[in-house]
Parts: structure tokens; C-alpha cells; sequence
């Protein structure tokens, strides 16, 4: 058992007090930004990352997936308690987890959504702790053009399984690898597409994107809504909750099922959000009392939340091992380690094990941590949510223009944050994707080396991308997700896309479900 | 406009435009720096290049499928009321990007606390102006003193002799 003796050295790493307790700080702030509106996973992440570049990266990134791990269960509270989704992924839970909130069950409907979130958690970390290795071992094989290859399958990937038009998606992502290109081109050291800005050499950092294009115009989206929270009381009981723990294994079947689609749908960049929202209809699908959905059915919270978390954790194995982040938070932590001075990808498994080992048993402890902090919790975060808006909303702008400054100590950047802001709050409203372009703005650097690395090497021969077996079927297999949408069509697997579409709260706070928080 | 607002329609045709626009300079400037190919492989300009054709391709496609196919024709993007509401929410903010650059981010988050909560919430002055001196005390103690990462200065901080 290589992998479990790896796993003992992680958890040696991390097991100091120094270690739990920027857990506990990750956990606190995490729950923070997932219930303030405005504020998601992603955005909160950025907004630490530059406070972050003086530590050392084991407890980095420690702090950082912490405060993920934070910013889904606080985005599971709002869902319940205020039928208000802090995050995209939440959306889902918001079916039967605020219904039953409201019949006076609001300890049961958290404690479900707690317990089976922390069980789909620890079910992703055991696949990563089973399965990082060996993605390794797989990964060091590839050199330039599977690398390209892996990249391309992403970017399919996200034109086939988005439930947007491929043509705003492809938009979308296209914008965002153009932005990476902007300022030192890495290979020939020359300049290109600054326009003659000084400001624009050193390139648009994805930091200032994901703080505009989700923060600002979340909450410009947000205030348009004229936002009222209506929250359901609530008083947190032991009583209730052993209860309801004990009530958890009669769910089982739901629990399995939806820890399989999320562990699927976050090691394929689908994300959490998709995730979610399948898990949720296939319960329903199968279950014996379809009617009861909708109305607080148990399996209806459990559902959503398992595989939510399961997919968000899952989504951290092919950032680590291959350097392909499978949603936007994981595309922010890894512009982090590429900060830090680290590689993503399979050379970090020999450089630097007691990084990624540290960070896989983090994993076991934070999702611990979270479960019991944010039961603890509850209360407290609620009563942020009756702060009146127009407090809370100029604080959480002064907050982001702050982080914007510490990116990179430049005034321009406040108006890069403008401009991606009102790029985000269109986007939003016409339903373009806004994570894609995230996740290729910090993929694009590696992208376009490996495509040209690849190019170098066959002389500029297109052919290389179908040179071997290997990155044959890579290629094939974006090739199939790029034309899933006409596929699924045809043998009318459409079914749970067109729920996502259905199921947008059109009247709460407007998260596009398919923004992979 | 339609009767009741701008509709979805035209801000469809307006954002297809826009990132048209967008894909347009990307080409432009990937053409500045060079397309082609050089003995030590693909110019600068090739991989944007080609990226900023497909942003081009995609909003055509996006442009024709609203304009031919009528999508979201009788849809509101935005009316009157939410427009207000958006209106007293973004102006502080170019306000506070402004005054930040000219005063610094302290005498900025100040004065942007203060007339947010003035204009979206109504507060009375006192409480305003109390709220946005708190807010900056509180950047102060955890950017300076706690994470030691300075925030821009301007003149006021000079004059107290605070760097």
C-alpha cells in the first residue's frame, strides 16, 4: 500500500497546530463568501491568493481548498434557510431543502444536507488518494501533443456538456484564451497585443477576471434583483440532530448513485453545478414517490449535495496529476501553485510529495472540520444574510477592489475590473458561460506551449495530433464530446439538461447553473 | 428600446457585436506581431490568431442565430426600475475607481461607503460616513499591520506622514 503510507506522511505534515488552524480560518472565511451574495468560491479564493504569496505553498493551499470546502456548505445554508443559492452548485438543493426548512424542519433539512455533502466529500478524497498515483504514472507518458490533446478534450468538453448555446460557450472560452495571450509571449520573449498600453505588458491576470466577472457583476445582477432575504429562523438542537444522522443509512441508494455521478462529473470538467442537478433528477427519476419531490423530500437533499461535493473535491485529481482543473475554483488554485512557483501536473507527484500529500490529507481533515464548524455555525452565519443589502453589497465592492490592488500594485487593473465587470453582468444576463472563460485564461499559457512545442516538433504538420494511439483517442474523445449535444439529441438523453434549464430561479438570486463554481 | 426597456433582443445583437469587436482587435494585433511561421516554429501572433478568428466565427453565429431566428424578441433585458437600481449601484463604483487613483484606496473606500449607503440605502449621513471610516480602519489594521501589504496611498496619508 504505497499510496496509504504516502497518505500517513501527508497527514504527518499537516498535523500541527499552525496547520488545523489556518483549516479552521479557510473553513470560517469559506463560509463567509459562499453565503454573502456576490461572493462565491471562486472569487474568494482570488481574493486570498495574493495574501498568500509570502506563505509557503503546504499551507497555502491548505488555506485555499479549505475555504472551498468552507464555500459549499455556507452555499448549501443559504439554499435551505433563505431558498437563496450562495453558490451555483447549491441551486439544486434549493428543490426540497428550502421546502422543508419552511414545514418547521429547518435542523433535519441542514443536518442532511451537512452529513451527506462531508460523505460525498470524503468519497471523492478516497478516489483521489486511490487514483492520484496511478493518473501520474499515466500523465508522465505524455509529452507535447497529449498534453495539447488533453487540453482540447477540455475545451470540448465544455462546448458538449454546457447547457448554453455551443456558439456563446465557444465565445466565451475563445475570449478567455485570447486575454492569456496578451502581454510577454513566453517562447519569444517579444510583446503582442498590448496596443501600444504600457499597463497591458504584463499581460491581464485571471485574478482581476474572476473578480469581476464574478464578483461585481454577480452583485450588479444581485442589486438589479432588488434582492429581499426572507429567512426561516433557525435553532440548532443536538437532539435533532443525532436524529437525523441516524436517519441518514435509509438513504443509501441515493447516497451511492450520487457520489458516482459526482466523482464522474468532477473528474470530467462538467463540475459540481451539472453534478448536482443530475444527481437531484435521477433521484427522482428513480424513486417510488416522485410526487413527494419538491415538497422536502429527504432523498431530494441528499441527492444534490452528495454528489455537489463529491464533484467538487473529485475535480481537484486532474488540476494535481495532469494539470487540467475540472472547475473554476480548481482553475484559481491552480494559477495559485503556478504563483507559488510549483508545476501542476504529474512532475509535482516526484517533486514535491509532501505537497500533494499534504494537500490530499487536508482534505480528509477540512471536510471534517467544515461538517462540525459549520453545524456549530449556523446561526451566526444566518444573521449575516439580515444585514441590509446596501451595507453589506459596498463593503463586498471595497473588499474586491482591495484584492484587485494586491494582485499586482496597479491602478489599471481597477480598470480591467470595470470592463470585465460589465463583460460578466452581460454574459450573465444572456446566458454565456462565464466559467470557461476562466478556466482557458489560466490554461492558456500551457495550451498554447504545448500546441506549439507540438508544432515544433512536426514542422508544422497538423498531423502529430493523430501520430500515435494515445493521442488518437484523446482527440477522438474531444471529438465526440464537441458533437455530445447532437448525439444525446438523437437518443433523447436530453432529459436532465432541459430540467437545468427549467429549474433556473428566475425569481432568486440568477446563478446560471452551469457556471462551474 | 422597446416600450417597457432596452429588450433582450437588441442587447443580444449588442454583446455578439462587442465580442465580434473584441475577436477583430485580437486578429489585428496577432497580425502586428506576425501569423506565419518562423524557422524556430509558429510566430507570436499564430496561436492568437487563429483564437481570435473563432471569436469572430462565434459571435457571427451568435449575431445570425438572434437576428434570423428571433430569439428573444419580446424578452426585457432591463427595465426602467432595474435600471435605476443598476444605475445607483455602478456609478459609486467608476466613482470609487476614480477618487482611488486620485486619493488612494482609504480616502476612496471611505467616500464610496458613504455614498453607497446614502443612495442605496438611504442612511443618515452620520451613520454613513461613521460606517465608511470604520471600514477603512479596519483595510488599515488588516492590510498594513496584520498582512503587512500596503494599499495605494495619495495625499492625505502623505500629509499625515502614514506610507
Amino acid at each position: 500500500m504505497n499510496n496509504l503510507s504516502l497518505l500517513m506522511d501527508g497527514f504527518a505534515t499537516i498535523l500541527t497546530w499552525n496547520h488545523l488552524m489556518i483549516m479552521v480560518i479557510g473553513v470560517m472565511l469559506g463560509m463567509l463568501v459562499g453565503v454573502l451574495p456576490g461572493l462565491g468560491a471562486p472569487n474568494g479564493v482570488s481574493l486570498l491568493l495574493p495574501l498568500t504569496f509570502t506563505m509557503d505553498p503546504v499551507s497555502a493551499i491548505i488555506l485555499l481548498s479549505c475555504m472551498y470546502w468552507g464555500a459549499l456548505f455556507g452555499g448549501s445554508t443559504t439554499s435551505i434557510l433563505f431558498n437563496i443559492p450562495g453558490e451555483p452548485s447549491s441551486v439544486a438543493t434549493t428543490f426540497d431543502g428550502y421546502p422543508m426548512a419552511r414545514n418547521g424542519e429547518a435542523t433535519r433539512a441542514l443536518t442532511l444536507a451537512f452529513m451527506s455533502a462531508g460523505l460525498g466529500a470524503l468519497a471523492g478524497v478516497v478516489m483521489i488518494t486511490l487514483l492520484a498515483n496511478w493518473v501520474a504514472q499515466f500523465g508522465l507518458k505524455f509529452s507535447s501533443p497529449e498534453y495539447f490533446a488533453v487540453y482540447f478534450l477540455a475545451f470540448c468538453s465544455f462546448i458538449g456538456m454546457s447547457s448554453s448555446a455551443p456558439s456563446k460557450t465557444l465565445v466565451s472560452m475563445m475570449l478567455g484564451l485570447a486575454f492569456a495571450t496578451v502581454g510577454m509571449d513566453s517562447v519569444s520573449g517579444g510583446l503582442r497585443l498590448t496596443f501600444g498600453i504600457p499597463d497591458l505588458v504584463k499581460g491581464i491576470s485571471f485574478l482581476v477576471a474572476v473578480m469581476g466577472l464574478f464578483g461585481i457583476a454577480e452583485l450588479m445582477v444581485t442589486t438589479e434583483e432588488g434582492l429581499s432575504f426572507n429567512g426561516i429562523k433557525s435553532r440548532i438542537r443536538i437532539k435533532d440532530i443525532l436524529r437525523t444522522m441516524a436517519e441518514l443509512p435509509r438513504y443509501w441508494v441515493s447516497l451511492v448513485r450520487s457520489i458516482l455521478i459526482g466523482i464522474w462529473m468532477g473528474i470530467t470538467p462538467a463540475g459540481p453545478t451539472a453534478a448536482s442537478f443530475m444527481s437531484h433528477g435521477l433521484a427522482k427519476r428513480f424513486s417510488r414517490h416522485p410526487e413527494r419531490f419538491g415538497k422536502g423530500e429527504p432523498n431530494g437533499i441528499v441527492s444534490p449535495e452528495a454528489a455537489d461535493h463529491s464533484a467538487g473535491t473529485s475535480a481537484l485529481l486532474p488540476m494535481l496529476a495532469l494539470g487540467v482543473p475540472g472547475s473554476a475554483t480548481a482553475a484559481v488554485m491552480m494559477g495559485g501553485l503556478m504563483i507559488w512557483g510549483l508545476t501542476p501536473g504529474p512532475m509535482l507527484f516526484i517533486t514535491r510529495p509532501d505537497f500533494v500529500w499534504g494537500l490530499i490529507a487536508s482534505m480528509y481533515l477540512g471536510n471534517v472540520v467544515a461538517v462540525i464548524l459549520v453545524l456549530a455555525t449556523v446561526p451566526l452565519y444566518a444573521s449575516i444574510l439580515r444585514v441590509p443589502f446596501a451595507i453589506i453589497g459596498p463593503v463586498i465592492v471595497a473588499v474586491i477592489f482591495t484584492g484587485v490592488y494586491q494582485v499586482a500594485n496597479s491602478t489599471f487593473d481597477f480598470w480591467l475590473l470595470l470592463c470585465f465587470a460589465l463583460l460578466g453582468y452581460l454574459f450573465k444576463k444572456l446566458d454565456y458561460p462565464v466559467a470557461p472563460l476562466v478556466l482557458t485564461m489560466v490554461l492558456g499559457h500551457r495550451a498554447e506551449e504545448a500546441f506549439r512545442q507540438s508544432m515544433v516538433m512536426s514542422d508544422g504538420s497538423l498531423t502529430i495530433f493523430w501520430s500515435n494511439s494515445l493521442v488518437t483517442t484523446i482527440m477522438g474523445l474531444g471529438a465526440l464530446m464537441l458533437v455530445w449535444p447532437l448525439i444525446s439529441k438523437l437518443v433523447g438523453l436530453r432529459g436532465w439538461r432541459q430540467r437545468l434549464h427549467r429549474q433556473k430561479p428566475g425569481d432568486h438570486k440568477p446563478s446560471t447553473p452551469d457556471s462551474r463554481a | 428600446m422597446t416600450h417597457n426597456g432596452i429588450s433582450r433582443y437588441s442587447m443580444e445583437i449588442a454583446t455578439a457585436l462587442l465580442t465580434g469587436a473584441i475577436g477583430l482587435a485580437i486578429c489585428y494585433g496577432a497580425w502586428q506581431v506576425g501569423t506565419g511561421w518562423t524557422p524556430s516554429g509558429p510566430d507570436s501572433g499564430y496561436f492568437p490568431f487563429w483564437i481570435g478568428v473563432l471569436v469572430v466565427a462565434g459571435s457571427l453565429v451568435n449575431l445570425l442565430r438572434t437576428v434570423i431566428g428571433h430569439r428573444h424578441k419580446d424578452e426585457v433585458f432591463l427595465d426602467a426600475v432595474r435600471l435605476r437600481s443598476l444605475a445607483r449601484f455602478t456609478l459609486p463604483i467608476i466613482g470609487f475607481a476614480v477618487i482611488s487613483l486620485l486619493l488612494g484606496l482609504y480616502v476612496g473606500t471611505t467616500l464610496y461607503v458613504l455614498f453607497a449607503m446614502r443612495l442605496q440605502g438611504h442612511y443618515a449621513w452620520w451613520k454613513s460616513l461613521a460606517s465608511g471610516i470604520a471600514i477603512s480602519v479596519c483595510f488599515y489594521l488588516l492590510f498594513e499591520l496584520v498582512f503587512q501589504v500596503p494599499l495605494l496611498k495619495g495625499p492625505l496619508e502623505h500629509a499625515f506622514g502614514i506610507y
